[in-house]
C-alpha cells in the first residue's frame, strides 16, 4: 500500500486531514484544561451516589498545569504541520492529487464539473505550511513568556531555591489567559487554512474573518498595557471597515455572475473570460482589492499596520507580518489570477504596479525615519508588500505563461522564507521584550556584548531582509526580480541603447525600483546591525533565559541560512513551483 | 600533487570561510579564562590557514602554464558537459551550479590575494582592541581571503554575486570594530554604497541568465547562470540594443568598485577609517574585484560595447587619472591622499582596457596586480605611522628619517613604486598602458603622461616634508605628547619588507612567476578571439 493514498485519498477524512486535527486541537483546547474532579450528586434520597462529569470542579494536576493549553496548540500545529508536508512528500511519487470538495461534502476531481468550495493541491497545501508554521513559531515563542500582568516577568537569573522558582513560575503562568491565547492561535490557523483551500469566495471570506476576528483579539492581548487596546482596536475598526468592502464587492460579483465559485464552469473565471470585464465585476474587484490590500498592508491601506505591529507582542506582531500577510496574498492571487488572468489583457496590472511602486518607496521612507524597532519592522513589512505586489502586476502584464510561474513561484517562495527571518526578527525583539524594552532603538545598543549568538541572529535576520547574499532573503528577491526581469527581457528589439530602453516594459522599472528600494532598506537594517556591535550597551545584564523563545530564534536563523544557499533552498523552490503550477492550473 | 584534497579551487574558496567561521565558534564557546588563552593560538591558526593557502597557489602557479588557449579554465571541478547534465548544480532549480575554474586572468589576482593575506595579518598582528572581539581580527581576514578568491575562480555568475556582496560581511566589521574615530559612518557608507551599486549589476547578470538557455537541463526557468555557457554560447543576447543596457548596468557595479570617478566617493572614507589591515586589503585586492569583473564578465562577454563605448571609458579613465592626482595634491591627510591616489592609478586600467590593443590589455592587468602589490605597501606605511605617531597630517611631522629610519625607507619604496619609478612595478604597467595608448590614439598620450608627473609631484612633495624637512631635526607631531619616537615593529617590517622586496622584483622582471607572459598571453588572445575575431579582421 503506497503510503500517499493515507493523505490523499478520496474522502474528506483524509484531504482536509490538517484542518480536522486544528479543529480536534480547538475542541481539545475548550474541553482539557476545563477536565476536573466535578460531580453530580443523584437527586435520590438517602443516597450519596455521586456522578463525575468532569467538567467543572477542582482541576486534575496534569489539566490544571498551565503549560498544557501551550501544549495542546503546539501538538496540533505541529501535528497539522507534519500532515501537510508528509501528504506533499510521499504524494509527490503518485503524481500530484488534487482533490475538490464540493457544496455538499462530495470529494471530487478538479477537472469534473460541479461547484467547489475548496481545492487541496499543492499550492494549498505549501501554504498551510506556511500558516502552521509561522504559528506553531510564534506559539513556541511563547511558550514561557505570558505574563499575568505586565508586571510579572520571567525571572533574569535562577534563583537559589528551586521550589520557589517552580512556584513563582507557576504563579506566573497559571491564568487562564494561557488557555485564551492559544486558542485563538488556533483559530487564526484554522482560518487561514481555509483561506488557503478555498475556491469560492464566500469560503474564502468566512475563512478570512475567522483568522482576522481571532487575530485582533491577539494584537490586543496585552490589555494592562496602554499600547495593546489601542492598537487592537484600531486594527480592528480598520480592518472590519476594509472587510466590510470586501464584502461588499463580493456581492457585486455575485450580482454579476450568480455564482461564487472561482473555477469551475459556472465560475467567475469562466465568466469573465467570457465576457470580458464588466464595469459591475470590475468595481467588486476593486473594492475586494480594498480587503485584501489591507491584509498584506499595501499602501494606502497601511495606516493601522504599524500601530498595531507596535502594540501586540513580538510573536504576534511577527505573526501579523509573515502568516497573516501571506494569508492576504493567497487571497489576492486566488481572485486576481484566478479570475482576471483567463482574460489576458488585465485591466488592474497598471493599477496594482502603481500601488507596488508606491508601496515599497513609501514603506522604506518611513522606515527609515521610525526608531522604534517594531515599527521599523512594520514599515519594512510594507515595503515587502510592495516588492510581492510589484510580482503580481508583472504576472499580469505577462499572462498566463512561464514567466507568471517563475513569479508565482518566487511569491510562493518569498511568502515562506519571510517567516523565517521577519518572524525571527519579531522574536528577537520578544526576547528583549521580556526584560520590558524592544521599542526603542537604544534598547539594542551593543546586543552583541550581551549576547552575541542573539546579535548575530539578528544580524542575519536584518541581512536577510535587506537582500544580501547568501541567505534567503537575497535568493527570494533574486526570484522575484529575475521573474519580472524575464518577462520584459524576451522581447526588447532595436540595435541601438536608446531603441532597447524605449522598447522595455515599463514592468522592467518596477525591477530596477526594487533593487533601489532595497538599497534604500539598507540604511535601517545596517543601522540595527550597527548599533548592536558598536554602541556601549547600558545595562549588562544577560538576556533572558527563555529557552523556547530561543529555540524559535535559532529555528529561524538556521531557515534563513540554509534557504538561502544549497540543497535546502531547492527543495522549498521545488516545492514553491509546484505550488505555482498548481495555481495556475 | 595538490589536487588531494579534492578540486584545490574549491579548497582554496571554501577552506578560509570554514575555517574562520570555526575558529569563531571555538572561541565564543569557551567561557571566559579560556577565551585569554586560545586568543593567541587561534591567531597563529588564521595565519597557518592563510599561509597553507598561499602555497597551495603557489603550487597550482608551478604546476600549471596559463593562458595558452583561449576559454581554457584549468582545475574546473564540471566541465560544461556535467553543467549541462547538472551533475555539479547547487540550486538546480534555477540553474545555479558550483562551478569553478582558473585562467591566466584569474590566476594572478588569487595568488595576490593569498599572498596579501598572510602578510596583513603579519603587519597587523596585534589588533589594537581591547575585550573579547580581540581574537576575531583575523579570523575577518581570513573569511575575507575565501570571499575573495571565491569571486576569482567562480564560473557560475550566481556564485560570483554571492561571494561579491560576501566580501562586504567582514570588511564592513573589520571597519566597524577595529576602524579610527569615525568608523561607524564610513563602514555604513561603505555597504550601502557598494552595495547598492552591486544590484545594479545584479540587474544586468539577471538580464544575462535569462538569455543564457539551457533549457535541456529541465529547471524551473530553463536558464542557467553558467559562464562557461555564455562564453561559448553562438547567440547569447541576440539584440544590440539589450547588449549595451546590460553592459552599462554592469559597468555601474564594477566602476564605483574599482573605483571610478563619478562613483568613487566610498572610497576616501573607508579606506581612511579602516584598520591598516583593512586598508590593505580594500586597496589591494578589493578595488581589483572591480576590474576582474570588468575583463571578465565585461570585455569578455560584450567585446562590441567595449568598441562600441571606448569613448565613455577613456573620458571615465583619464577623469579618474587627472581628477584623483589633483585631489590628491591638496591632502593633508597621507591616508587620505594614498586612498586618492588609487582613484588615479585604477584610472589607467580604463584607459588600458580602452585601447583595445593587447599591449594595453596586458598593461591594465599588470597594473592591477602592481598595484596590489604597491597599495598595501603605502598603506602600512600608513598605518604604522598612525601606530607609533598617532596622526595622519602629513604638516605635523618633520625629519621621519631619523626617528624612525625603517618606516621612512619603506615610505620612499612605496612612493616611489607608485609614482612609477623605473626599475620598480608600476612603471611596467604604466609604460605598456602609454605605449598601447600612442598606438591607438597617438599625441593623445601627452594627457595622461602629464597626469603622471602631477602622481610624481604629489608623491615627492609629501616625501620630502616628512622625511627629510626639518633641517636635521627631528619635528614630532603634537599627537606624540612625550612619547618617544620608535621605529616599527618587526612584524611590521617583514610584511612591509616582502612587499617592497616584490615590488622590485617585479619592475626589473616582470615574467618573475610567468605573471607578464600569462597576462600578455590573455590579453592578446582576448584581442585575437573576442574583439576582433577572425571573422572581421583576418
Amino acid at each position: 500500500m503506497n503510503l500517499g493514498t493515507l493523505f490523499s485519498g478520496p474522502d474528506m477524512a483524509t484531504i482536509l486531514m490538517p484542518e480536522w486535527i486544528l479543529l480536534l486541537g480547538i475542541v481539545a483546547m475548550i474541553l482539557v484544561p476545563n477536565l476536573g474532579n466535578a460531580t453530580f450528586r443523584l437527586p435520590i434520597p438517602g443516597t450519596s451516589i455521586r456522578i463525575p462529569y468532569l467538567i467543572g470542579g477542582k482541576r486534575f494536576s496534569v489539566t490544571g498545569d498551565p503549560r498544557v493549553p501551550a501544549a495542546i496548540a503546539a501538538f496540533t500545529l505541529f501535528a497539522s504541520f507534519i500532515t501537510a508536508l508528509l501528504s506533499q512528500i510521499l504524494d509527490s511519487g503518485v503524481g500530484m492529487a488534487e482533490a475538490c470538495v464540493t457544496m455538499n461534502g462530495l470529494v471530487q476531481d478538479c477537472t469534473s464539473d460541479g461547484t467547489h468550495i475548496l481545492r487541496v493541491d499543492a499550492f494549498s497545501r505549501l501554504m498551510e505550511m506556511i500558516f502552521t508554521g509561522a504559528l506553531l513559531l510564534a506559539l513556541i515563542a511563547n511558550w514561557d513568556r505570558l505574563p499575568a500582568t505586565p508586571h510579572h516577568r520571567i525571572p533574569l537569573k535562577p534563583e537559589e531555591d528551586e521550589i520557589k522558582e517552580t512556584r513563582r513560575l507557576f504563579r506566573l503562568l497559571n491564568n487562564r489567559r494561557q488557555v485564551d491565547f492559544a486558542l485563538l492561535v488556533l483559530m487564526v490557523a484554522l482560518g487561514m487554512c481555509t483561506v488557503a483551500l478555498s475556491t469560492n469566495l464566500f469560503i474564502l471570506f468566512v475563512g478570512l474573518e475567522l483568522a482576522s476576528m481571532a487575530s485582533y483579539v491577539l494584537i490586543a492581548f496585552n490589555k494592562e498595557t496602554q499600547a495593546g487596546p489601542e492598537a487592537g482596536v484600531k486594527y480592528f475598526i480598520v480592518g472590519s471597515v476594509a472587510s466590510a468592502i470586501g464584502l461588499y464587492g463580493i456581492s457585486m460579483l455575485y450580482i454579476w455572475n450568480g455564482d461564487l465559485a472561482i473555477y469551475g464552469s459556472g465560475g467567475l473565471a469562466a465568466k469573465w473570460a467570457a465576457e470580458g470585464p464588466n464595469g459591475l465585476a470590475t468595481i467588486g474587484l476593486g473594492m475586494m482589492l480594498v480587503a485584501f490590500g489591507f491584509k498584506v498592508s499595501a499602501v494606502p491601506f497601511h495606516f493601522a499596520a504599524p500601530d498595531a505591529y507596535s502594540g501586540a507582542s513580538g510573536p504576534v506582531a511577527g505573526v501579523l507580518a509573515t502568516a497573516s500577510k501571506a494569508m492576504g496574498f493567497v487571497a489576492l492571487m486566488r481572485v486576481l489570477i484566478g479570475i482576471t488572468l483567463a482574460d489576458d489583457g488585465s485591466d488592474w496590472t497598471i493599477l496594482i504596479g502603481a500601488i507596488a511602486a508606491i508601496t515599497m518607496t513609501w514603506g522604506n521612507i518611513a522606515a527609515l525615519g521610525s526608531r522604534n524597532p517594531k515599527r521599523m519592522l512594520a514599515y519594512s513589512s510594507v515595503a515587502h508588500a510592495g516588492y510581492i505586489l510589484a510580482g503580481i502586476a508583472a504576472i499580469g502584464a505577462l499572462g498566463p505563461g512561464d514567466g507568471s510561474q517563475l513569479i508565482a513561484t518566487a511569491i510562493m517562495f518569498h511568502l515562506a522564507v519571510l517567516v523565517t527571518f521577519k518572524l525571527g526578527a519579531f522574536l528577537v525583539i520578544a526576547l528583549l521584550e521580556c526584560e520590558g524594552r524592544g521599542y526603542e532603538l537604544e534598547h539594542y545598543h551593543g546586543l552583541a556584548r550581551r549576547d552575541p549568538l542573539i546579535a548575530i541572529s539578528m544580524l542575519i535576520f536584518m541581512l536577510a531582509l535587506a537582500g544580501v547574499p547568501p541567505l534567503a532573503g537575497f535568493l527570494s528577491k533574486l526570484m522575484m526580480v529575475s521573474g519580472i526581469i524575464s518577462s520584459t527581457v524576451g522581447d526588447v528589439s532595436g540595435s541601438s541603447l536608446s531603441e532597447a530602453m524605449g522598447s522595455l516594459s515599463w514592468v522592467f522599472w518596477l525591477a530596477i525600483l526594487i533593487f533601489i528600494n532595497s538599497a534604500i532598506s539598507l540604511f535601517y537594517y545596517l543601522r540595527i546591525c550597527v548599533v548592536m556591535f558598536y554602541d556601549e550597551p547600558d545595562r549588562n545584564l544577560r538576556l533572558s533565559r527563555a529557552p523556547m523563545l530561543r529555540i524559535a530564534i535559532m529555528l529561524c536563523t538556521m531557515g534563513a541560512v540554509v534557504f538561502g544557499f544549497g540543497v535546502l533552498a531547492d527543495v522549498l523552490a521545488s516545492a514553491a513551483a509546484d505550488a505555482a503550477t498548481a495555481l495556475f492550473s | 600533487m595538490i589536487t588531494f584534497l579534492g578540486n584545490p579551487l574549491t579548497v582554496l574558496t571554501l577552506l578560509p570561510i570554514t575555517g574562520a567561521l570555526l575558529l569563531m565558534l571555538v572561541h565564543w564557546m569557551a567561557d571566559d579564562e579560556k577565551r585569554e588563552m586560545l586568543a593567541n593560538p587561534i591567531r597563529y591558526v588564521n595565519l597557518g590557514i592563510a599561509l597553507l593557502m598561499l602555497l597551495m597557489a603557489t603550487l597550482i602557479g608551478l604546476e600549471e602554464t596559463f593562458g595558452l588557449a583561449w576559454g581554457e579554465y584549468l582545475y574546473q571541478n564540471c566541465e560544461v558537459g556535467a553543467v549541462s547534465t547538472g551533475s555539479c548544480t547547487l540550486i538546480s532549480s534555477i540553474g545555479v551550479s558550483w562551478h569553478v575554474g582558473i585562467d591566466a586572468l584569474s590566476f594572478p589576482m588569487v595568488w595576490l590575494t593569498t599572498l596579501l593575506i598572510p602578510i596583513t595579518m603579519v603587519v597587523e598582528w596585534e589588533a589594537k582592541k581591547d575585550g573579547p572581539d580581540r581574537a576575531y581580527f583575523h579570523s575577518l581576514i581570513l573569511m575575507m581571503e575565501g570571499a575573495l578568491i571565491g569571486v576569482f575562480v567562480s564560473l557560475d555568475l550566481f556564485v560570483f554575486y554571492v561571494f561579491w556582496e560576501l566580501t562586504l560581511i567582514p570588511m564592513f566589521f573589520l571597519i566597524l570594530l577595529w576602524g579610527g574615530s569615525d568608523r561607524r559612518y564610513a563602514a555604513q557608507k561603505f555597504f550601502i554604497y557598494t552595495f547598492t551599486a552591486s544590484v545594479f549589476m545584479l540587474a544586468g547578470i539577471l538580464v544575462m541568465y535569462f538569455n543564457n538557455d539551457a533549457s535541456w537541463v529541465g529547471n524551473i526557468t530553463g536558464k542557467s547562470f553558467d559562464f562557461i555557457l555564455m562564453e561559448t554560447s553562438t547567440n547569447f543576447i541576440a539584440s544590440e540594443g539589450l547588449r549595451s543596457v546590460v553592459f552599462l548596468l554592469m559597468l555601474i557595479g564594477f566602476a564605483t568598485k574599482m573605483p571610478s570617478v563619478p562613483v568613487h566617493t566610498w572610497l576616501p572614507d573607508a579606506h581612511v577609517e579602516a584598520p591598516t589591515a583593512g586598508s590593505m586589503l580594500l586597496a589591494g585586492v578589493m578595488l581589483k574585484m572591480g576590474a576582474y569583473g570588468f575583463l571578465r564578465l565585461g570585455v569578455t562577454l560584450f567585446p562590441d560595447q567595449v568598441i562600441q563605448f571606448q569613448t565613455l571609458l577613456l573620458v571615465l579613465g583619464m577623469v579618474s587619472l587627472v581628477y584623483g592626482a589633483v585631489v590628491c595634491l591638496g591632502q593633508i591627510n597621507l591616508k587620505r591622499m594614498v586612498a586618492y591616489s588609487s582613484v588615479s592609478h585604477m584610472g589607467l586600467i580604463f584607459l588600458g582596457v580602452a585601447t583595445l590593443q593587447p599591449l594595453g590589455i596586458a598593461g591594465a592587468i599588470f597594473m592591477m596586480f602592481a598595484h596590489g602589490i604597491i597599495s598595501p605597501l603605502l598603506f602600512a606605511v600608513c598605518g604604522s605611522f598612525k601606530h607609533h605617531y598617532h596622526t595622519l597630517e602629513i604638516d605635523s611631522m618633520r625629519g621621519l628619517a631619523h626617528s624612525s629610519p625603517w618606516m621612512s625607507a619603506h615610505m620612499m619604496v612605496g612612493w616611489m613604486g607608485s609614482l612609477g619609478l623605473p626599475l620598480m612595478a608600476g612603471f611596467v604597467a604604466e609604460v605598456a598602458i602609454l605605449i598601447a595608448f600612442y598606438m591607438t590614439f597617438g599625441w593623445w598620450v601627452v594627457l595622461p603622461a602629464l597626469t603622471l608627473i602631477i602622481t610624481a609631484a604629489y608623491y615627492l612633495w609629501s616625501m620630502q616634508r616628512t622625511i627629510f624637512e626639518g633641517g636635521g631635526d627631528v619635528q614630532l607631531p603634537p599627537t606624540m605628547r612625550d612619547e618617544e619616537p620608535r621605529d616599527i615593529t618587526w612584524h611590521e617590517n617583514t610584511g612591509m619588507l616582502i612587499l617592497g622586496a616584490l615590488a622590485v622584483i617585479y619592475g626589473i622582471y616582470p615574467d618573475f612567476f610567468g605573471m607578464f607572459e600569462m597576462m600578455s598571453n590573455w590579453a592578446s588572445l582576448l584581442v585575437e578571439n573576442v574583439i576582433y575575431p577572425p571573422e572581421v579582421n583576418p
